[in-house]
Formats: C-alpha cells, sequence, structure tokens
C-alpha cells in the first residue's frame, strides 16, 4: 500500500510518498499561480516511484495551498502534519521552529502531539521571505548566504522589523564599507531575534528541530543556536516534514480503518491542476 | 531684511523653506539621496538661486528631520515633531490634530492652542504605514506617483490586502495584476491600508479637531480621501504640505535670532 503527502506551501510543494518507508520524494515550484503546478510535482514523485495514482491508498494534502486541491483524499493543517513530521524522525521533540518561504511557525510538542502553537504569516520579516529579498538585493544565492555568515567576525547591526527597512539598511552598510559576510551575519541575527521572540511566547523547550527551506541555511541555524544557547536538531530534508507527517497520517486513517473494518473515506480525486482563484 | 532658514532632511526628500518677517517666501525640495550632507549643500544652494539670496542673508539656521545632524549650516537642530507643529499652526491655528505621512514614517502629533506639540506617536518600523507602501505598489504598476492620487479616486472595488506588510502586498498587488484586476483598485486598496494604520496612530494620541495632513503623503488626493473617509472628519492640508516641517524650522529659527538680539 502507498501514501502520500502533499505539502503545498506558499513557493515549493513538497511531496512524500511511503510505504512502510519513504519511497519517493519530490520538491517543486508550486508556480507562480498557486497550485498550478502542485498535481505536476505529485507525478514527478510517482514516477520515481514507478507507481501510478491509482496504486496510492490515500492523499493528504496540507500546507498554505492545500484547500480544495482535487487530488486529495483529505485535508489536514501544515502544523498536525509538521508534528507528526518531525516526532516520527525525533521523538525526542519538543519544540520546533519551522521557517518557510512567506511565514514562521512555533510548534510545541508533548507525547508526539502539538500542544500549542504561535505563527507570524502577517509581516514579512523573521521568515524566508527576508533573506531572499536581501540575498536578491546583494546579489547573492540562498546557498551562499549561510556558508557566507559564517566567515564573519562580527555581525552588522540590521533591524529586525521591517524587511523594506533592512533592505535599505543593508544597501546603506555595503556603502559604508562593512563587510559582506558581516552583513548577511546581521540580517541572520535579525530573523534569530524576530524568531526567539516569537516562540518564547510557547515557552521553549528541548529538544528544538528547525524545518522549512531556511533550516537549510547554516548560518541561520549558528545564529537561532546563539539565541537559544543551546544546539537545535535539523531533519535531513527540512523542507519534507509537512509532506512526511501527511503520508504518515494518511496510512494511519487507512490503517485504523482496515482494523476496525471501517470503509476508507476517499474522496473522488482527480490528478489535475488545483486552481487558487476559482 | 533678516532671512531666516528651516531645513529638513527627510529620509526620502530634502526640503528647504526662506522666510523673513512675515510670510513663507521661498521653499525648495530635492531628493535626500545616499549623502545627506551634499542634499544639504545642493539643496540650501538651489533654495537661494531662487531667490537672489547669498548664504549671508541668512541670519538663522534650524535643522529637522531624519538628517538633521548632518546640516553644516544650521545654528541648531530641532525635533520633527516640533517644527511640524509648529509649522502647522502658522497655517491652520484651529489644528490640534496633525498626521505626517511621509517617505518612511507616519506621525500623529497633538498640537495645543500655542502651536507646541503635546503628544504623539510616529510609525517608523513597519513601511506598510508609510508613503514607502505606495512607492512600492506605484513601482510594481509603474504608475508616476503624481498620478496615483487621481487613479485611487476612480476605484469602485479597492482590493484588500490580506496582510499589513508592504513586502506581501508587493506580491499580492503582481498577483492581482496577473488577474486583471483595475490598477485603481490596487491603488485605492493601498491607500485604504495606510488609512487603517493611520487611524491605529490617531487613536493612539487621541482625536481632536480640527485636523490636518501634512508630508509628501498629503500631496496625494487619494490618500487624503480614504483617510478622511477612515476617520470620519475632513482633514486640512497645507498649499505645501511637504514642506511643513521645513516651514516650522524656519518659524523657530527667526523666533530663536529675535531672542538672540
Amino acid at each position: 500500500m502507498y501514501y502520500a503527502g502533499v505539502d503545498i506551501g506558499s513557493t515549493m510543494t513538497k511531496v512524500v510518498v511511503m510505504a512502510d518507508d519513504v519511497v519517493s520524494s519530490v520538491i517543486g515550484p508550486t508556480g507562480a499561480e498557486h497550485r498550478r503546478l502542485a498535481n505536476k510535482v505529485i507525478e514527478d514523485a510517482l514516477g520515481k516511484a514507478d507507481i501510478s495514482f491509482d496504486d496510492v491508498s490515500y492523499v493528504v494534502a496540507t500546507g498554505y495551498g492545500r484547500i480544495n486541491v482535487p487530488f486529495a483524499d483529505k485535508q489536514i493543517t501544515e502544523i498536525t502534519c509538521h508534528a507528526r513530521g518531525v516526532y516520527s524522525l525525533f521523538p525526542s521533540v519538543r519544540t520546533i521552529i519551522d521557517i518557510g518561504g512567506q511565514d514562521a511557525k512555533g510548534i510545541k510538542i508533548a507525547g508526539g502531539k502539538v500542544v500549542n502553537f504561535v505563527m507570524n504569516d502577517k509581516c514579512a520579516a523573521g521568515t524566508g521571505r527576508f533573506i531572499e529579498v536581501i540575498a536578491e538585493t546583494l546579489g547573492l544565492s540562498l546557498e551562499d548566504m549561510g556558508q557566507l555568515s559564517l566567515k564573519a567576525g562580527s555581525c552588522a547591526k540590521i533591524s529586525s522589523t521591517c524587511t523594506v527597512f533592512a533592505e535599505q539598511e543593508v544597501v546603506s552598510r555595503i556603502a559604508e564599507g562593512v563587510a559582506i559576510e558581516e552583513v548577511v551575519a546581521g540580517i541572520h541575527d535579525a530573523i534569530a531575534v524576530r524568531i526567539y521572540r516569537m516562540v518564547e511566547r510557547v515557552k521553549v523547550e528541548r529538544d528544538v528541530v528547525v524545518t522549512g527551506g531556511v533550516a537549510k541555511n547554516i548560518g541561520m541555524i549558528k545564529a537561532l543556536e546563539d539565541k537559544l544557547g543551546f544546539p537545535v536538531l535539523v531533519p535531513q530534508e527540512p523542507l519534507l516534514t509537512g509532506a512526511r507527517g501527511a503520508a504518515l497520517l494518511g496510512k494511519e486513517l487507512v490503517e485504523k480503518a482496515i482494523q476496525s473494518g471501517q470503509p476508507i473515506q476517499r474522496a473522488s480525486r482527480r490528478l489535475e491542476e488545483a486552481t487558487f482563484f476559482e | 531684511m533678516a532671512y531666516f532658514c528651516g531645513i529638513d532632511i527627510g529620509s526620502v526628500t530634502a526640503k528647504m523653506v526662506v522666510i523673513d518677517d512675515g510670510e513663507l517666501i521661498l521653499h525648495h525640495v530635492i531628493p535626500s539621496g545616499h549623502n545627506y550632507r551634499e542634499a544639504a549643500v545642493k539643496g540650501m544652494e538651489g533654495l537661494l538661486a531662487k531667490g537672489g539670496l547669498s548664504v549671508d542673508d541668512i541670519a538663522y539656521t534650524v535643522s529637522t528631520g531624519y538628517g538633521a545632524a548632518n546640516v553644516a549650516t544650521a545654528a541648531e537642530s530641532v525635533t520633527d515633531i516640533s517644527c511640524c507643529a509648529r509649522g502647522v499652526h502658522c497655517t491652520f491655528p484651529t489644528v490640534r490634530t496633525v498626521v505626517d505621512v511621509g517617505g518612511q514614517a507616519s506621525k500623529a502629533i497633538r498640537v495645543n492652542e500655542e502651536g507646541r506639540a503635546t503628544n504623539f506617536v510616529v510609525s517608523e518600523r513597519c513601511a506598510a504605514g508609510s508613503g514607502r507602501f505606495l512607492q512600492i505598489i506605484a513601482r510594481v504598476l509603474q504608475v508616476p506617483l503624481a498620478d496615483v492620487g487621481p487613479l485611487s479616486l476612480t476605484s469602485q472595488n479597492p482590493i484588500i490586502y490580506t496582510t499589513g506588510c508592504a513586502v506581501f502586498g508587493e506580491s499580492e498587488a503582481i498577483s492581482r495584476v496577473a488577474e486583471g484586476t483595475p490598477m485603481e483598485d490596487i491603488i485605492a486598496g493601498v491607500h485604504n491600508a495606510i488609512a487603517a494604520k493611520i487611524s491605529n496612530l490617531i487613536d493612539r494620541v487621541g482625536l481632536e479637531q480640527e485636523c490636518a495632513l501634512t508630508g509628501g503623503g498629503a500631496l496625494d488626493v487619494g490618500l487624503v480621501k480614504r483617510v478622511e473617509d477612515r476617520i470620519g472628519v475632513t482633514f486640512l492640508v497645507p498649499p505645501h504640505p511637504q514642506i511643513t516641517a521645513a516651514f516650522g524650522a524656519a518659524l523657530i529659527a527667526r523666533e530663536r535670532a529675535t531672542a538672540l538680539v
């Protein structure tokens, strides 16, 4: 039996196909017109595993773009899916910090269950978007930002409250002759300040697992560890924890139904493109 | 004849004003650029040339604004809050609440019958409450800032931005353009978003009529209209709203010079 988890984020769509373990996973763009490309990412993932859409017993969609997708049996919030996915990888997790392309979340876990969460999706500062804007201003790739900041001897002071104003500050610092690695370290510090302030509202407890695309940035992880005062854990594929959790939750639903002899509640799904504005 | 000068170095534009014993006689506005010191010098040259004056004709100069410290010719600098209050008071003595919408900050100021600021709040930490948001969206739409106001007035269905963030707002505006939403609705939506932030500022200082709107934002008739609709009162707008603080600085310069004599 196969199970698929589809995490449709603002920027990327992530798909994990599982049997007993992960059989394939793909990360692809969501597309400028949200979710237009999500079905292509599923096709890719199925193609990689060499199975057809009909072979998949259950599909769970999650993430920002999960509503009204024609290819899912069920929608589950990304908070629940992230928690499930991370818990399966790190049973010691108590706090998840997820930093995505356009939001950031702090999720508190007890015994694998979500007990509390905080979220910022109202302001670009403190999200991946902040780093993207600055990377573009500096003409750096996102991959370079992390490595570059590790070389910094000190950290430029950049305001953490507004992406637009921070961008302006970055231009000024560079003009003043501040080394680029110090500016980048300052950017990571500014985000870490924002994130730390947010997750403190749910009281951070160890172990802390950092997920989302921003977790791939080693400089950002270091900055967060500086603020927290202890090391954090990062999954090998920090973008895939939501999709992994979605697939696992689908698997559990099916197994539960089989055990109790109940029919599996499936939607009449089609592998078609979903449109955001309908 | 003695002349008094007020120089307001803002984050986006530098404003210079010269007054004599009576009214405002000269004003000049240039972009602040990246070098405020240079902007102050160039702005003064432009201003003096306009009136055929020389530096020696200026008896006293007060600087104000974000870059006030960069004006070498100023005898002193005074906060933009005090200068704005003074400038508005001279033009409209009955005004008790001033909203100043600048390039990167918005302010709400309570003014007493003597033209002194008694209370104020500043929003300078988030671009969405300032003229900056409008500049970002105007750039997306490739509309000159001067056309933004008149276009906004024609909007029947302003869009509602889902967040209060200028960066996310920019993405939303791009999506709306792709959807074919009329430009005026996208702009009017920005005006409404800024008006909402201004309304919060006013709530924090308390509203007392009359009200005035100043700063570069007050040049935008669309913004003025949306603020008036939101707050439910008419706002007085000085003939040159952008130079209000510079004018106030010049008034303070005259006061100081007179006290010295």
